[in-house]
């Protein structure tokens, strides 16, 4: 008795730590979207910015590469085109954003958290909780 | 004439591992020593089959033989001969032929040569895997045959081997990765093997370890020099792109990892024998599951060159069949000791256990992300990617975790250490975290959390390990006669942790201090990166047999006293045959670095220039190389540690313990009975 109410309190928590961190994780993700507005890049950070979104983008035409790889025409175009929001001091999320509303979700190689992905960003972190709960209950079995 | 007979070959070897699988699984069950003395025979029999099968694709590439499909689409007469003879494992179906072959060679070898006390083990072990080669075989017949005839429409030049695999990388790195899932699939059947003899035990677990050992090495070597060859041949800078192939090979390579830990652990101790078999069954199974996904086309790939949905249902039926009957027979056979594992939690067995499922769950999620955009399009029918980013940003804290244990387990002891053995190791974490936040500071200007990870654990590698060599020969200069053999391994296990130490750094210093420019250039032109000039001097044409090039001719040199240091010649390549056409990069290498150059598409779009500029993308790459030279470290102690087992009399030594172990493997049993 007195143990399934402490296994179940252990699942709350658990449950809790979580929800906490995803909502820590939204918030941040709020907050940068928040705090970016238009602002002026110099030429190197515009550089490196833009390298930075080419690499976490695929290319629409080439199998399974990302814009800053692929050789293709379009992709070729999509540089040119962040390059250009950036020129107009646009954020790295706007610029991510306004390309998938073109391109559909399947080009952002870093899925955004949403239903269809919460099992994907979960699983990992689940599992290795899971490991080191495991191990230490097989050793409390064990001795 | 020839190739009917190699379709024969390959009919009769099917029938032949079929028959002695039948035998040594009878012979077994009746305890016949007469249809036991078959065994042998037939078991060399099935490879002989096997080898002069592919011999005949061999010949069949080398004399030109384009009536055969598998030959007319992989080569044609301009090909040189060591790509003829590369081209036998460059598609599909050779390819599997080559497995097949390998594995039957490769449990001749071991058969053959087994000690006479364990031959039951040995003989359950060639059963499994005759049924394996029946299986691979039956394949092999129905749907990808290599010696499928082309006729009437034989193609009089014949056709081409992918452009893109004509290269040394293709003579290398498909055989060494084949190695590595044969010796996946020799631990499988060991598996098997032991677990239809009662378990793991310490014996059976010493003749597996040689095996689980190669079978890493091989992958190690096979996965590196991919990468490596897609570093140098592909032209787009990255060294690893987490694509599905990629990740194809690495799961089983993590799985793999896990295994020869803990094959090593049950060999030493006697404990964890169901964990080894259980990752035995598993790394073979993913490998399988690799293919699948490497073969059929399923998911998208840069690197696949030899997909077919067709073949998909037939790899995915071996995997089912296989891995489906192996999980079954471990469910019902494997016994769960309750034999302890260890006094307390702060003990080697322990930290190691953690590392393995560590390794696991990394790969899991590995495997997770690469099925995952299939798997949401086949729930909700939205297309989602899933690539580099996630996959770092989700394994490399996992990888931190595992390499925190690696450092960890040496300096701990087996059973149980006291709790003040941890004061020294946190000390010196502790001192690895400050220096490796002291230098990201430094050379960022910020704290980055993936460059603190990176330099922290490579660092924290390689200080441990040192820390345990000195502790190790301290007091080994107390105790002169130390065991020497044990030594050796030990040695052997501290070069392979600091070759991960060096992969590590090498990866991490690339991902965080490349420099990069992608700029117009043309004759005359030139840009000063990471302290170098690039001057583009002149575009080249190139006129080779199997393909013509335009390259660009550039000089690097020193940007302080403008001293040439080399140049460099990234080329466009348009392929003879085909009319393809690829970008080979330019690379000057060196210790500390590597300059990269690699070569796009030619500008037109601005009709006032001349139009003789091109986009090219040139790369300052800190310490890449290392991360090669680790997995070579990796490789050449995994190699070492199999040499010296052979020669050094290690049999000898342990001889005196096996009476203690096998008596102790007694007592276990008697307690799982009860």
């Amino acid at each position: 008795m007195n143990l399934a109410l402490i296994k179940n309190n252990a699942v709350k928590q658990i449950a809790t730590v979580i929800f906490i961190m995803l909502t820590i994780f939204q918030i941040s993700n709020a907050n940068a979207q928040q705090h970016e507005t238009r602002q002026h890049y110099s030429a190197e950070q515009k550089k490196a910015l833009g390298f930075e979104i080419a690499r976490e983008l695929r290319c629409p035409m080439a199998i399974n590469q990302n814009l800053f790889d692929s050789q293709s025409q379009i992709a070729s175009e999509l540089k040119g085109q962040i390059f250009f929001m950036l020129e107009e001091g646009q954020s790295k999320n706007d610029i991510i954003n306004f390309l998938v509303e073109r391109y559909g979700e399947k080009i952002r190689y870093m899925p955004s958290l949403n239903n269809n992905t919460l099992f994907l960003w979960l699983f990992p972190l689940t599992l290795v909780i899971f490991s080191f709960i495991g191990i230490f209950l097989l050793m409390r079995k064990n001795n | 004439m020839f190739p009917e007979i190699g379709l024969f070959l390959i009919i009769l070897s099917t029938v032949l591992s079929l028959i002695l699988s039948t035998t040594a699984i009878a012979g077994i069950k009746l305890n016949n020593a007469y249809l036991l003395g078959y065994t042998k025979p037939l078991n060399s029999l099935v490879c002989l089959t096997l080898a002069s099968a592919l011999v005949i694709l061999g010949y069949s590439f080398v004399t030109n033989d384009f009536s055969v499909a598998y030959v007319a689409n992989n080569s044609n007469t301009q090909l040189a001969l060591f790509y003829k003879i590369a081209a036998i494992w460059g598609s599909h179906e050779g390819s599997m032929l080559f497995w097949v072959f390998f594995i039957s060679l490769w449990g001749t070898i071991i058969f053959n040569y087994a000690p006479k006390e364990s031959n039951l083990f040995h003989t359950k072990m060639i059963a499994v895997l005759a049924l394996v080669i029946f299986g691979f075989s039956l394949f092999m017949v129905f749907t990808s045959n290599p010696f499928a005839r082309l006729l009437p429409e034989m193609p009089i030049e014949g056709r081409d081997l992918n452009p893109i695999l004509q290269d040394i990388g293709l003579i290398i790195h498909p055989p060494l990765l084949f190695l590595g899932y044969v010796g996946l699939t020799i631990c499988f059947a060991a598996s098997i093997a032991a677990l239809l003899s009662g378990g793991l035990t310490k014996q059976l677990a010493r003749y597996m370890q040689p095996w689980a050992i190669l079978a890493w090495v091989f992958l190690t070597g096979g996965n590196a020099f991919g990468s490596w060859w897609a570093y140098n041949e592909l032209g787009w800078g990255g060294w690893w792109f987490w694509d599905p192939v990629e990740n194809a090979s690495f799961i089983p390579w993590l799985i793999s990892t896990a295994l020869l830990h803990s094959v090593l652990m049950t060999s030493k101790r006697g404990i964890l024998g169901s964990f080894s078999i259980f990752l035995g069954i598993l790394a073979f199974s993913l490998s399988l599951l690799g293919s699948f996904l490497v073969r059929s086309g399923v998911v998208q790939s840069v690197h696949a060159f030899a997909s077919d949905p067709t073949r998909g249902m037939s790899i995915l039926t071996l995997l089912i069949v296989f891995a489906g009957t192996a999980m079954a027979l471990f469910a019902q056979k494997a016994q769960i000791s309750r034999n302890k594992i260890s006094d307390s939690l702060c003990s080697k067995e322990i930290v190691m256990l953690l590392g393995n499922v560590l390794l696991m769950v990394a790969a899991a999620s590995v495997l997770l992300g690469t099925c995952y955009p299939l798997i949401i399009e086949v729930i909700t029918g939205t297309r989602i990617s899933v690539g580099a980013p996630y996959f770092n940003s989700i394994f490399i804290p996992i990888a931190s975790l595992i390499f925190l244990l690696m450092g960890l387990a040496p300096l701990i002891d087996w059973q149980k250490s006291p709790l003040s053995a941890l004061t020294l190791p946190l000390v010196l974490m502790f001192v690895c975290a400050a220096l490796a936040v002291l230098i990201s500071v430094i050379t960022k200007g910020t704290f980055d959390i993936w460059l603190f990870l990176g330099l922290f654990t490579s660092i924290w590698i390689i200080s441990a390990t040192l820390f345990v060599l000195i502790k190790r020969r301290a007091s080994a200069r107390n105790t002169t006669k130390g065991p020497q053999q044990s030594s050796l391994r030990f040695y052997v296990m501290c070069c392979a942790h600091v070759g991960v130490a060096i992969s590590v750094l090498g990866a991490t210093f690339v991902s965080n201090f490349e420099q990069e420019e992608l700029l117009r250039m043309g004759p005359g032109q030139g840009k000063t990166l990471a302290g170098y000039n690039f001057i583009y001097e002149e575009t080249q044409e190139v006129d080779l047999k199997s393909y013509s090039a335009i390259q660009a001719k550039i000089r690097v040199e020193d940007a302080d006293n403008e001293q040439l240091i080399t140049h460099i010649y990234p080329q466009r390549q348009t392929f003879k045959s085909n009319a393809m056409q690829m970008s080979a990069a330019g690379i000057s290498s060196h210790f500390w670095r590597d300059l990269y150059i690699s070569m796009g598409q030619q500008l037109t779009d601005h009709p006032h220039l001349n139009d003789n500029e091109y986009l090219i993308r040139i790369n300052f790459k800190p310490l890449v190389n290392w991360i090669w030279l680790g997995a070579l470290m990796m490789m050449l102690s995994g190699l070492l540690l199999i040499i010296c087992r052979k020669k050094a009399p290690l049999f000898n030594q342990d001889s005196a313990q096996e009476k203690t172990s096998s008596m102790e493997n007694s007592n276990e049993s008697s307690t799982d009975k009860k």
